[in-house]
């Protein structure tokens, strides 16, 4: 009996403590899904391409009669 | 004010896909963060006139070329973010009606500001920011 109470009071009210404190620290972020972006690590999806309406795309791939040429615009990396 | 934007689906080179796209893709992007790209991409549209477009995903090497490439699908006043987040490479593609109103010094620019966003990581962030500072450029019609 004696031997269960010093289990109790000196094992498991510290580790409720630290557990209570891991939850605090980090429950946020293990319950919601954090930015899934970080620089450096590869990216798995799929390309997609947006366009504000469908009629943007006007020439379909594989003519290159009447394709819009690139004039300007600039590049970058991070 | 979301629901207008059609999202093309594929690498660019295959055919092209209108609609809801895959589901891998998706789950690249929140739907908060979707609804953020959705609402500066239809904005900075209807703002300037002009046709912006982001495309995210791989580029082939060289990526410049690529991304050239794909704008030849697009029209003369369009604009095209290619951003590859795997490679850390984004581009920015103006064509012959669209660059008399971004010239390259603003697209450098709004480059400049994508690229501190995508280095925190902020990937709609950068999209958003760019779209907002090219379309500020370009003006109203």
């Amino acid at each position: 009996m004696n031997g269960w109470l010093t289990f109790l009071v000196y094992a498991c009210i510290p580790a409720g403590i630290i557990a209570l404190v891991i939850l605090g620290v980090y429950g946020k972020s293990l319950l919601r899904q954090p930015s899934r972006y970080r620089p450096g690590r590869p990216w798995t999806y799929e390309p997609a391409w947006y366009v504000p309406h469908p009629d943007a795309i006007v020439h379909q791939s594989g003519l290159p009669s009447g394709s819009t040429t690139a004039v300007g615009g600039a590049s970058g990396e991070w | 004010m979301s629901g207008d934007v059609a999202k093309v689906s594929g690498s660019g080179n295959g055919t092209v896909q209108y609609g809801p796209g895959t589901k891998s893709f998706d789950q690249a992007f929140n739907a908060n963060q979707l609804t953020r790209m959705d609402e500066a991409l239809t904005l900075s549209s209807r703002e300037t006139g002009l046709v912006f477009s982001v495309y995210v995903g791989e580029l082939h090497a060289p990526t410049r070329a690529h991304a050239e490439a794909l704008f030849e699908r697009l029209t003369d006043d369009a604009v095209l973010l290619a951003i590859s987040p795997g490679q850390r490479t984004l581009h920015i593609v103006t064509g012959p009606e669209s660059s008399k109103r971004l010239p390259n010094r603003a697209c450098a620019l709004a480059a400049l500001a994508m690229r501190a966003a995508f280095a925190n990581g902020d990937l709609t962030g950068g999209i958003v920011t760019g779209l907002r500072m090219l379309a500020d450029s370009a003006g109203r019609i």
